[in-house]
């Protein structure tokens, strides 16, 4: 028989032209679409107020000088180390998330990654900015670079603080990178329904992808990698910003505990953070069908568990001070529970040791309210701890008659609260440019559920 | 020569349809996929991605720089410490390390752009056979063909699940 004219059958195809989105695409899009409320431009007004003092105190610094901060001897690393290394701290559940949960395949990271990620840019950013205050004439902190210059002088890579320049500029390089590889394919969902002047950005930073075999395959090898560099990389920034301290020989700080007990404190004040900020945005945008209570269980446990290893880390440095048999040593940890700090050692202990214990129930771990509260205090709870360790530290060294006390200053505190208006308004602004879960990838887990059936 | 392009709800048919396909000597092929799928990774591309030696060549470069610059500079700047060697090792481990992850890292993103050709295309426009379905939920599988295999290939498409067969219009 002959078959009848191909093009006659081809011609009776024709494409849907206007086919139904998906239901991901809508809710997940919808977040940028979302009209701005009132709430929403308060938070971001109160944010870029605080960014504005804070600028504004920073340049009265830069002419006056650090005389405005509180340093005195002995202690001249003050809020702004403190603040440096929170919000380093903060960094590290991004990208322990995105890395390390990818690599054991722990799929629940699918609908929280994104915002984690973005917050981990965001708060190496802001991290950044406080070496530049701490250091006063910050137009010479390029000193710490090594460029050729007209001395034939190099920089000391003896130094931990030069670690540190190398540590934090690549966590900052690497987290943009992974951050940016993981928006291009969302970048494409979003072109393809932008108008404007979106259309135009989303168009230009999704190059072209279209989610070809090629263009698959190669992201996915790429976050592979990406993610095999970045878990070694984050557990080794906090080790070496830990290093800055134990490398010196102040009682308190020259423990070699200080690596694996900073990093768990930087897991344990991240996934505070995560769910300090997810929880209303879960509530505000409606994303409980993407944002479940087995999430915040997960996180939940996180903190219970990096909770228990910081609590450790306490308990050790005390064990050590004791069984040391070092006066100095033992001095500075008396003295940092019933010295002149003790408010901050006691804060510390109940947000970081106390607070999380409710978290061995699981209605506790899934009440998001319950989960708010105990990661704010966290939050108050670590930046406490590196108040505790680096103040009372340099505070109370070897010698008595040079002991003196330290307090922040106005100037200090208003650039404290200007770091976290800047993240509230870099992460406010965010939400509203890019998606904020990462779309292909519930999708992923959408459509392997359609296609297997059961829940993953 | 026409390509017809099949819609299809999930990548297990895609990926049976498109080895059907390329048992049959159709080498021209495009799947468009929403999301990344393992069983649809090595049909059209066989070998493992080649990202993975833009990774390994600059982290290697990267460690071989954290060493050589700082063995190379405190020799060049001594700081000298009684009876010690200039340049000492364990320290500079860190930023042998670092390069390496900061290197491979910047690797991987170049390799991403030149082993996954982007970016692609001209701005704003994208494949015919591309459609903003398969940035929602669904995939496609385009086929280039003979005018006369157009009704076999609609047949084993559908024959795959595919709800919708159509023809891509060439502009």
């Amino acid at each position: 028989m002959t078959p009848p004219p191909a093009m006659s059958v081809a011609d009776t195809m024709r494409r849907d032209p206007e086919p139904p989105d998906s239901q991901i695409n809508a809710d997940l899009l919808g977040v940028m679409y979302h009209k701005l409320s009132p709430g929403y431009l308060l938070l971001l007004g109160a944010a870029v107020l605080s960014v504005v003092a804070a600028g504004a105190t920073w340049v009265y610094q830069v002419y006056i000088g650090l005389g405005i901060a509180g340093y005195t001897h002995p202690v001249f690393w003050g809020a702004y180390i403190i603040t440096f290394v929170f919000w380093v701290g903060i960094a590290h559940a991004g990208t322990l998330i995105s890395a390390i949960l990818f690599l054991f395949r722990a799929k629940w990271r699918n609908s929280i990654n994104r915002g984690a990620e973005a917050m981990t840019v965001f708060a190496v950013l802001t991290a950044a900015q406080f070496l530049g205050i701490h250091v006063g004439r910050m137009w010479k902190s390029y000193f710490i670079l090594p460029y050729p210059n007209q001395r034939g002088l190099w920089v000391n890579f003896k130094s931990p603080l030069e670690w540190d320049t190398f540590a934090i500029s690549t966590y900052a390089t690497i987290s943009i990178v992974f951050f940016f590889i993981g928006l291009i394919p969302d970048l494409a969902i979003a072109r393809d329904r932008a108008t404007g002047w979106r259309k135009l950005v989303y168009t230009a930073l999704a190059l072209g992808w279209q989610g070809t075999t090629r263009q698959w395959k190669s992201h996915s090898r790429s976050v592979l990698h990406l993610s095999g560099l970045a878990t070694p990389l984050v557990l080794s920034v906090h080790s070496v910003v830990s290093w800055d301290f134990a490398m010196s020989i102040v009682p308190g700080w020259h423990a070699t505990i200080f690596a694996p007990y900073f990093v768990a404190g930087a897991i344990f004040s991240g996934f505070s953070m995560v769910a300090t900020f997810f929880i209303p945005l879960r509530r505000i945008y409606g994303l409980e069908a993407y944002i479940t209570d087995y999430h915040f269980d997960n996180i939940a446990k996180f903190i219970l568990l990096t909770g228990w290893i910081v609590t450790y880390g306490y308990a050790s440095e005390y064990f050590i001070a004791w069984y040391s048999a070092v006066e100095p040593e033992q001095t500075s940890f008396w003295l940092r529970a019933f010295g002149p700090y003790w408010i901050s050692t006691w804060t510390m202990l109940f947000c970081n040791c106390i607070a999380p214990q409710i978290f061995w129930f699981k209605w506790a771990r899934t009440t998001p309210w319950i989960l708010f509260t105990v990661a704010t205090l966290v939050n108050i709870g670590m930046w406490f701890e590196r108040y505790v360790i680096i103040i009372t530290g340099l505070s109370r060294e070897y010698n008595p008659a040079v002991w003196g006390i330290y307090t922040p200053t106005w100037a200090e505190l208003t650039i404290f609260a200007g770091s976290f208006g800047f993240f509230s308004m870099l992460f406010l602004l965010f939400i509203k440019i890019f998606p904020v879960i990462a779309i292909s990838e519930v999708k992923e887990l959408a459509i392997h559920e359609k296609a297997h059936g059961g829940a993953h | 020569m026409p390509s017809l392009v099949g819609i299809f709800e999930t990548p297990g048919p895609v990926a049976e349809a498109a080895n059907r396909l390329k048992g049959r000597g159709f080498q021209d092929l495009e799947i468009y996929s929403p999301a990344a799928f393992e069983e649809l990774d090595d049909i059209i591309l066989e070998k493992p991605s080649a990202v993975r030696l833009w990774t390994l060549i600059g982290g290697l470069i990267g460690v071989v720089t954290g060493y050589g610059v700082t063995i190379w500079m405190s020799i060049d700047w001594p700081l000298v410490t009684g009876g010690k060697p200039f340049a000492s090792i364990p320290p500079y481990t860190i930023i042998g390390f670092e390069l390496a992850i900061l290197f491979g890292g910047l690797a991987t993103l170049l390799g991403l752009l030149v082993v996954g050709r982007l970016p692609y295309g001209s701005f704003g426009h994208t494949d015919p056979g591309y459609s903003v379905r398969f940035s929602s939920e669904e995939f496609g599988l385009v086929v280039e063909c003979d005018e006369r295999d157009v009704p076999e290939i609609d047949a084993l498409l559908r024959a795959h699940e595919a709800k919708e067969v159509s023809l891509v219009d060439e502009d």
